[in-house]
């Protein structure tokens, strides 16, 4: 119980004046004759004593009325009992708004956003004058209490949807610890969600009563905006065969649509931008449904199927035909490379040595269909003679003894920016190897060639030539990669080598050193080795069984060629990375985002990547820089989890938090409410005026039927 | 109404001085009144003819035996037997007191007692006065003759109403007075302890005395008009009481009631006419109770 203008209350005090009249101002009685006055006297003391009942009772119901009168006056309010805890101390109101991509959906022509703003502005509104107000929306970074009201009402009103929305349990739990801060307020938490378990998953209601246990001051409310009636149809995350193409591979795309609610099979469209940059229609399915599960969404599945993309980077959107509630989820873009193969040099003392890993990086059995790597034989022998620049990538395999301006010429297209893989095995000289020219590529001075039988085991697959590998780490048979002869270097290793992969007894397997521009790695064992050399024993089995062998290979070599598979596809709010080749000098480069804008951006000088943080909204972004005939793009999507429309259980969110603490209620009105009535109490004026009337009929009542005329 | 039968109002009578004719008006008015009623005819009753003298009223001229004798004579009336009257006047002070009244409690019965004193010379019946306070003060010998009128309204006229009054002694004292069975009437407000009152009325009765108590209040005593705080004071002892005049109406009628109905039983049961009046009713009832009793004597 409070009141709003407790001052008013002083008017109680004017009880006196009733008392004082009935007391002190006494009025003068009139004096009369009356001869009678034997049956006045009879009845005297049983009339004086209900006289005095009366006098007493009137008294004190005028006293009542005038006090009561004074109390109505002043507005009394009454506090529930959960804002009962820092009474009377100023709020600090946190106001979470869920923004993320699912609160797009729109209702009765008006998004849930839209909603949520509007009942956010309706609490902020109510909020008393001495209140402080914070926003927290579901981007990242911190936020804190604001010292007016106005600041929190402009931030509301300019609410957008976020694409990389944060989880709201997070942004929960961020506002009951600011809240839980204001130790001088009384906090209170007002979270405006649909309830859809997108927004709150199975767990939330845990963290953040965990959250409430350690805020035991702060209020939550939470405000629903959503309903149960959802329909909509949502295109899942598109997969694609790869995104990287070689000249004639076919590009596979496939999804899940989900349908939610009664409605048509979708028609899902594929479009692929023209060389303009228009979209044109390639292709369009009728998705077939499944059967309905529990919670009425029926499952399709879609596959299209684009075979004649030519050289460059293409970039096209898989999109649902009709529209519905949610738009987002209706388009997923997608972007692929088509690149030529790789070309690869290999250098063995035969070329008998190297077809084992030449048919590993190119089958002669699938010549001509778009393989990755077009490999070129050439004798160790030779390599003084063989023009390296063309090559991508030139790997060394167990090399005989190599003139010293073979080594130079190795070192020199490193430093320019070429992959060099040298393998070292039977024909390795240490004597010879640890001259100078040979030196320059090696990561250290041959000791000697050990013969502890071990395998291939590497301990981590971070390092990118093998990071490929990471997908399928736990499939791969790293026992059969057995290993009996290595070479070891003397200790210590030059300063700038380091390990990229062990053998299972922990000895160095593949080096990398630094050379300039390009990359190069050392194998202490061979790469190509025969399973029966003619006249000694094997150095390893590598060979013996195509998997993981192909892998390893695919992956060293292409790390080497640079023609790992780059990352086409992003999330939103993710930073894009675009991979630049050795010769390719970019400055400045312009950034053209789904909307058509057109950003000129400068590159950070000496970094092989350009970076782009630019990324919040889904579409696909075009990169391109006329000086280096630079033409990249990549596309953003939305996490699929925004889709998730299926409502939680409001009753078992209010089971899991405290009851004290939580408070849940649907719509703006009644938030705006829940406001005042914690703010300020509920306001008992009607009913304190109701009384005053209630005392006042009772007395005049009294009053009539006490003095009644007979 | 016709014009003299207004003279039954007492603020009527107010206007009117002098107390013969204020007696000789209610007479006629009452008179008047009788003619259309049943009691026309019924008490008095011709006895013979005597001649007109100046004075007489010329209605009472027989114009029949005028006719025949070509004299004035008028019909003399008389009763079939005469009953000797006494009328007892309260003199005390509390008898003086009228509330925004046109007559005082002592006004009211002074006519009525002049008016009933003129009907009952009418009526040759002799009528006597007495008057008490703590005891008798004065007594008035009855005759039947019409000077009796004169004299009795004379002393009614000089009447003061002053004393304390002991209304049960006086009339103790009034019962050692009369030798012949009469027809006593009491006018005061009895505002005096009633046992001792009713027991000498009894006794009275047991005397073989017809009685009538005119028992007269104000309308104020009646009524209780007052409002809001008074103090009321009691012009006999002196007394004075503070009351909330509102609140103590409804104790007060009760009260007053009461003390009626005690006296109407207790009078009933003795075979006492007890008449209860205020000074706002006409002089018509008083009367209409002396003829009945008259009747019931006859």
């Amino acid at each position: 119980m409070g009141f709003l203008t407790p001052a008013l209350t002083l008017g109680a005090l004017a009880v006196a004046v009733p008392i004082v009249l009935h007391l002190v101002m006494r009025r003068q009685p009139r004096i009369l004759d009356f001869p009678a006055l034997r049956f006045v006297l009879q009845r005297r003391e049983s009339n004086r004593r209900r006289m005095q009942l009366r006098h007493w009772l009137l008294l004190a119901l005028r006293c009542a009325l005038i006090a009561l009168l004074a109390l109505a006056l002043a507005r009394p309010t009454w506090r529930p009992p959960q804002s009962r805890g820092k009474a009377g101390a100023p709020v600090a109101a946190a106001v979470v708004i869920d923004n993320s991509p699912r609160m797009e959906y729109v209702e009765a022509g008006r998004s849930r956003l839209d909603a949520a703003t509007e009942a956010a502005a309706s609490v902020l509104d109510r909020l008393p004058d001495d209140a402080q107000a914070t926003v927290i929306d579901l981007t990242a970074g911190s936020a804190r209490f604001a010292l007016d009201v106005d600041s929190a009402v402009s931030r509301v009103e300019n609410m957008a949807p976020v694409a990389d929305a944060r989880e709201l349990t997070a942004a929960i739990i961020d506002a009951i610890e600011l809240a839980g801060e204001q130790t001088e307020r009384r906090g209170q938490v007002f979270v405006f969600s649909d309830l859809t378990r997108g927004a709150l998953p199975a767990e939330a209601a845990d963290r953040i009563a965990k959250a409430l246990e350690a805020a035991p001051d702060v209020q939550l409310a939470l405000v629903d905006v959503g309903s149960t009636a959802t329909k909509n149809v949502s295109l899942g995350e598109l997969q694609l065969s790869s995104s990287l193409l070689r000249t004639g591979e076919q590009l596979r795309l496939t999804a899940t649509v989900s349908v939610a609610g009664d409605g048509d099979p979708p028609l899902a469209e594929l479009l692929v931008a023209d060389d303009s940059g228009e979209l044109v229609k390639r292709d369009q399915q009728l998705i077939s449904l499944g059967p309905a599960s529990s919670e009425g969404v029926q499952v399709g599945d879609i596959e299209f199927v684009v075979d004649d993309l030519p050289l460059g980077t293409h970039q096209g959107v898989v999109q649902l035909a009709a529209a519905d509630a949610l738009a987002f989820d209706n388009r997923r873009y997608f972007t692929v490379d088509v690149r030529p193969a790789a070309r690869v040099l290999l250098a063995a003392e035969t070329p008998a040595d190297a077809t084992l890993l030449r048919e590993a990086l190119s089958p002669s059995l699938f010549a001509g269909e778009g393989g990755r790597f077009d490999c070129e034989v050439v004798r160790a022998a030779d390599l003084p003679k063989t023009a390296l620049d063309e090559q991508q990538a030139v790997l060394v395999l167990d090399p005989p003894s190599l003139p010293a301006e073979a080594w130079d010429a190795l070192w020199k297209y490193a430093q320019q920016g070429g992959g060099l893989g040298v393998f070292l095995g039977h024909n390795a000289e240490s004597r010879e190897l640890n001259e100078a020219a040979p030196q320059q590529v090696l990561p250290g001075r041959l000791k000697r060639i050990s013969r502890n039988a071990t395998y291939l085991r590497p301990r981590r697959l971070d390092h990118p030539a093998l990071a490929g590998l990471a997908n399928y780490a736990e499939a791969i048979p790293w026992q059969l990669c057995r290993v009996w002869q290595y070479w070891q270097f003397e200790q210590p290793l030059a300063g700038d080598a380091h390990v990229v992969a062990t053998f299972a007894n922990g000895q160095p397997a593949i080096l990398q050193r630094a050379a300039g521009r390009g990359r190069l790695l050392v194998g202490v064992t061979p790469l190509s080795e025969s399973l029966n050399p003619r006249g000694r024993d094997p150095w390893n089995d590598f060979t013996a069984a195509p998997w993981p062998y192909v892998a390893i290979c695919d992956h060293l070599v292409g790390y080497l060629a640079r023609d790992a598979e780059t990352q086409l596809e992003y999330l939103a709010g993710d930073t894009a990375t675009i991979p630049l080749a050795p010769d390719e000098r970019v400055t400045s480069y312009v950034l053209r985002t789904p909307d058509g804008q057109g950003l000129r951006r400068t590159s950070v000088a000496g970094e092989g990547t350009l970076s782009i943080s630019v990324t919040d909204a889904p579409g696909n972004y075009r990169v391109t820089s006329g000086g280096s005939r630079l033409n990249r793009g990549f596309s953003v999507n939305l996490a699929p989890g925004y889709s998730e429309l299926v409502r939680r259980d409001p009753e078992e969110l209010v089971a899991a938090l405290p009851k004290e603490q939580f408070q849940l209620v649907v719509g703006g009105d009644a938030a705006a409410e829940l406001v005042e009535v914690s703010a300020t109490g509920r306001e008992l004026f009607p009913w304190a005026i109701g009384l005053v009337a209630f005392v006042w009929g009772a007395e005049h009542f009294l009053a009539n039927r006490f003095y009644r005329k007979e | 109404m016709t014009t003299v039968e207004k003279y039954l109002k007492p603020e009527v009578i107010r206007q009117i001085s002098r107390l013969d004719l204020r007696a000789q008006f209610i007479v006629k008015g009452f008179l008047q009144g009788l003619h259309a009623s049943p009691f026309h005819g019924f008490s008095v009753e011709f006895s013979e003819h005597r001649k007109y003298t100046a004075g007489d009223d010329p209605k009472d001229i027989d114009w029949l035996a005028y006719a025949k004798t070509d004299r004035y004579y008028v019909k003399k009336f008389e009763a079939e037997t005469n009953i000797t009257g006494y009328l007892a006047m309260d003199l005390s002070a509390s008898m003086d007191y009228s509330y925004e009244q046109e007559l005082s409690k002592f006004e009211y019965a002074t006519c009525l007692a002049a008016a009933l004193c003129y009907l009952m010379v009418l009526q040759k019946d002799p009528v006597g006065l007495v008057t008490f306070g703590e005891r008798i003060v004065d007594s008035l010998a009855p005759r039947s003759n019409r000077r009796q009128i004169g004299n009795i309204l004379s002393l009614l006229a000089k009447l003061k109403p002053r004393d304390k009054t002991d209304i049960a002694n006086s009339l103790t004292q009034l019962a050692a007075m009369l030798k012949h069975s009469s027809l006593v009437m009491v006018f005061s407000d009895l505002l005096t302890d009633p046992e001792p009152v009713l027991a000498a009325l009894r006794r009275l009765r047991h005397g073989g005395h017809d009685v009538i108590v005119f028992h007269i209040l104000d309308a104020a005593e009646t009524a209780f008009p007052f409002e809001g705080l008074v103090e009321l004071r009691d012009p006999e002892t002196g007394d004075k009481l503070e009351v909330d005049a509102d609140g103590y109406r409804a104790d007060y009628l009760q009260e007053i009631k009461n003390f009626r109905d005690h006296f109407t039983r207790e009078c009933r049961q003795s075979g006492i006419d007890y008449v209860p009046l205020d000074t706002s009713m006409q002089f018509d009832r008083a009367l209409m109770e002396y003829l009945v009793n008259r009747r019931t004597h006859g």
